[in-house]
């Protein structure tokens, strides 16, 4: 029988859902449900997150805050010398952090490939070390630098910061140099360039985005951290430049305020977890617009 | 490994590849003499500690600074409860946002929350810690303690693990916080992985009739599992190693007990708030010291766990 | 399944056959873009039409207007009707599920499940129907016979689909789709991926699984629109130039664009 010439209903039968299939519907209705609610959850708690931090973190921003330095309390005092601990800790992790990972990214792209199990324990390594527990590489540089020198210092903050920020780099740096194609080697080795320079005037040349993209994550990364300057830099209420000496910095004075029964103190301890948050939000905004680009 | 020789115009010169190849090799020497020296170091730390207590350091519940006798069941099980309710939240949270973004979410908003998902996995722990205590602690402690030792005070086994004095602090706070921290991170690899089944074995499963939910749960989902678990094992192994979340909401007691509200100490908290306390060479330094070399086999274990999930890297 | 009669055995003047689908001043865009122009074309039951025309003409796009696979794309829409079995199939009211149950696809590239030889028959019956593991089974080797892909995998049905090379994968995607027993099948290009050995293979299962599905085929391969083909539509950009019996495209094309088309002057 031609379906043309059957009779409409039996038709719209074959167009209607069985019991079957309603059943699958509503499975699917409500797994959409649960999907949104889940999102909206997720969207809710972190919107919560910003609010909380701007409504008590932006009362506390003032020329003040930003230059004058932690004090007791009541006494007016600021954040100055913590963001400067900060900045001067996490410059100096960077440099040590960057020729070294660097470095071993780079070994690991061009020389790691294939049977190099050398390098495969390398790679291993280093990502054993970027999802390490934050607090045990503050313990092991206490032990490493803090222990043997007698004293806190700016320098074992540095030197743990620059543990936290090598696998970063590492890891952006091998993945960069592998997105550089063979061509590009064989046309410099072919025109007589020595290895090292293809690498270093061509590779790392034309990955030189995407390895910058790297540095700056480790750099968003590591300002954020508190657990390993715990036992490293300590923490100081004074200024000081001296990286001999312990050293303030931004994460550590919030954690010491945030817990504290001073007003004034806890409400830096809000100013200062605000300007932390959006400066790593925005060098994380920069490597957005830098990798779309 | 090493490209055809290129001539090198005479033997004078320095040799500038041979230099470069072991200044790269030292890079990567360095690395893996850091991973080397932390876990010798902790290792011999927490040896003094080992030998001193023997068995009982893993099989007695105390911590008792002023005895000077630890052992490391108190901090490892509230690590490991801890981190379990935080997967046990945060897992349904990251698959269901990850689900939304990617099938049913209009582009727009898919772009903009993806986008937001992402950066907030970037926002400092310390951040999810005094958003614990202003907002988690005290609705623990007006709302959900009172309800629940009101209600479920003589509920056999559901009232012992949900009732505990009103504090808001313990296992229960910071196991919400640490899902909070980890969803987003979670999510965004999940997208990820999502995104990365091809179009065309999507469309297929349409093809033959499929919902959208029979798509993600017999086509996206066993594609992706070993993604998704190479996620979920990640975030549990920032869950376990967290410090500054967790030290703000977990209330600092080492005891052993069934209540999830009752305040506890986790692994990093207890080393974050007691190693200023120990001088240099006491045992409790070195038993600190031990249970950071636990924490370190346990994030090298899920990492690993990670990898072998995922079939390798890429 | 009812098998019809009423299909005109001759090659021409197939429209007078019952259409299957009937296309009726269809319009697609892609956002902006205005891919498809008033498309008015039938695909008879029971026949083989194929689409053929160069890169971005709009052949595939057409195909999947068919299952609304657009749908799944936001900014993509279509305007016009598709009359399959007395629906407009482009209202917002028809139930994709069912559509797509009756009208089947498959796409250029082979698209194994992740799952076994049998699970990825089994995956579309059940979705649609309960059946018993005898049924299933008997289900699973009826269609793996029909497209000739019994006996190679017979003993592997539990293996995973993704083992098998790139034309059995082919068969088995279209072993797939006719296992929930659609009346329409789509076929996107679904040579295009494979050898020369395996393409006669399904141009052979083409002929006989147009006894009892209408099939609508886009291939960028004349030959093969020659060999399988009871008609031919010609597209050139988003238009329909032409359609015509087989017979009468290749040999006797009544537009000039046609004929430049088939004799390789452009496209």
């Amino acid at each position: 029988m031609s379906k043309s010439s059957q009779a409409a209903p039996e038709r719209l039968a074959r167009w209607r859902p069985d019991r079957r299939m309603n059943r699958r519907r509503h499975m699917d209705r409500l797994a959409t449900w649960m999907s949104v609610v889940a999102g909206a959850v997720l969207v809710v708690v972190l919107l919560s997150i910003l609010w909380t931090l701007l409504s008590r973190g932006l009362v506390g921003i003032s020329w003040a805050t930003l230059t004058h330095g932690m004090g007791p309390p009541g006494s007016g005092g600021g954040l100055g010398n913590a963001i400067l601990g900060s900045i001067i800790q996490t410059s100096v992790a960077l440099l040590i952090a960057v020729p070294l990972g660097l470095s071993c990214g780079i070994y690991l792209a061009e020389y790691g490939r294939k049977t190099n199990y050398f390098a495969d324990v390398v790679r291993f390594v280093s990502d054993v070390l970027m999802s390490a527990p934050s607090i045990l590489i503050g313990l092991f540089v206490y032990q490493l630098v803090v222990v043997p020198w007698g004293h806190f210092s700016g320098w074992a903050g540095s030197v743990a910061l620059a543990v936290l920020a090598v696998p970063v780099i590492v890891r952006t740096t091998e993945d960069m140099l592998r997105l550089v194609p063979t061509a590009m080697r064989e046309a410099g080795a072919a025109l007589g360039a020595p290895r090292w320079r293809v690498i270093l005037s061509l590779c790392l040349r034309s990955a030189r985005q995407g390895v910058l993209t790297g540095i700056l994550l480790a750099l968003a990364r590591v300002g954020g951290e508190t657990a390993p300057l715990l036992f490293t830099s300590l923490g100081n209420q004074t200024w000081s430049s001296n990286l001999n000496k312990p050293m303030a910095s931004l994460p550590i004075a919030i954690y010491q305020y945030a817990g504290a029964s001073y007003d004034d103190w806890v409400q830096l301890a809000w100013t200062g977890a605000l300007l932390i948050t959006f400066g790593v939000l925005l060098i994380n905004i920069a490597v957005r617009l830098s990798a779309r680009r | 490994m090493s490209m055809a020789p290129v001539p090198r115009s005479s033997k004078r010169q320095f040799d500038f590849d041979i230099f470069f190849h072991w200044l790269f090799w030292g890079g990567a020497f360095v690395v893996l003499l850091t991973l080397g020296g932390l876990i010798v170091l902790m290792a011999t730390g927490g040896w003094q500690a080992f030998t001193t207590f023997g068995l009982s350091f893993f099989d007695r519940v105390v911590w008792n600074p002023v005895k000077d006798h630890y052992s490391v069941v108190a901090p490892l099980l509230g690590t490991i409860v801890s981190a379990s309710i935080a997967l046990i939240l945060a897992v349904p949270l990251a698959f269901g946002t990850a689900f939304w973004l990617t099938n049913i979410a209009s582009a727009r908003v898919s772009a903009v929350v993806g986008t937001a998902v992402q950066l907030l996995a970037a926002v400092p722990s310390i951040i999810f810690g005094m958003w614990g205590v202003f907002t988690i602690v005290p609705f623990i402690a007006r709302v959900l303690q009172p309800f629940f030792n009101h209600h479920l005070r003589h509920v056999p086994l559901v009232g012992s693990l949900l009732t505990g004095p009103p504090v808001g602090t313990g296992l229960m706070t910071s196991g919400i916080v640490l899902a909070v921290m980890i969803a987003p991170f979670m999510t965004a690899v999940m997208c990820d992985v999502f995104g990365s089944v091809p179009a065309m074995l999507c469309e297929s499963a349409y093809g033959l009739g499929a919902t959208r939910w029979e798509v993600m749960r017999k086509i996206i989902v066993p594609w992706s599992r070993n993604g998704m678990v190479g996620a979920i094992v990640l975030g549990m192994g920032r869950a376990l190693g967290e410090t500054m979340a967790v030290t703000f909401v977990i209330g600092n007691v080492t005891v052993v007990g069934w209540s999830l509200f009752a305040p506890r100490s986790t692994v990093a908290s207890l080393i974050a708030l007691q190693f200023p306390e120990s001088p240099a060479g006491s045992i409790r330094l070195s038993s600190l010291m031990a249970l950071g070399f636990i924490l370190m086999l346990f994030s090298c274990a899920s990492l690993v766990l990670a990898r072998f999930l995922r079939g390798g890297r890429k | 399944m009812n098998v019809g009669l009423t299909t005109s055995p001759e090659n021409g003047s197939s429209a007078d056959a019952e259409a299957a689908l009937s296309v009726r001043d269809l319009n697609f865009y892609y956002g902006n873009h205005h891919a498809l122009h008033d498309i008015m074309l039938d695909y008879p039951a029971r026949q083989v039409t194929a689409m053929i025309g160069p890169s971005g003409c709009g052949k595939s796009t057409l195909l999947r207007v068919f299952n609304r696979m657009y749908d799944l794309y936001p900014g993509q829409r279509a305007t016009g009707e598709v009359i399959f079995d007395g629906m407009n199939i482009l209202e917002r009211t028809v139930s994709l599920d069912i559509l797509r149950a009756r009208i089947g696809m498959v796409f250029q590239k082979p698209t194994p499940f992740p799952m076994s030889i049998y699970d990825n028959i089994a995956f579309g019956v059940r979705l649609h129907e309960r059946l018993s593991k005898s049924d299933m089974d008997e289900r699973v080797q009826d269609v793996l016979t029909r497209v000739a892909l019994w006996n190679e995998v017979r003993d592997r049905l539990r293996a995973p689909a993704s083992g098998l090379s790139g034309g059995q994968q082919q068969r088995l995607c279209i072993a797939r789709s006719i296992a929930t027993r659609p009346e329409v099948l789509l076929l996107d290009e679904p040579t295009s991926a494979l050898d020369p050995i395996s393409t006669a293979r399904i141009e052979e299962l083409l002929d006989e699984l147009k006894e009892e599905f209408t099939i609508a085929i886009v291939t960028h391969n004349m030959q093969q629109a020659a060999r399988c083909a009871d008609r031919v539509a010609f597209f050139y950009m988003g238009r329909l130039i032409e359609v015509d019996t087989a017979d009468r495209i290749f040999t006797n094309p009544r537009q000039k664009q046609t004929q430049d088309y088939i004799t390789g002057r452009f496209g």
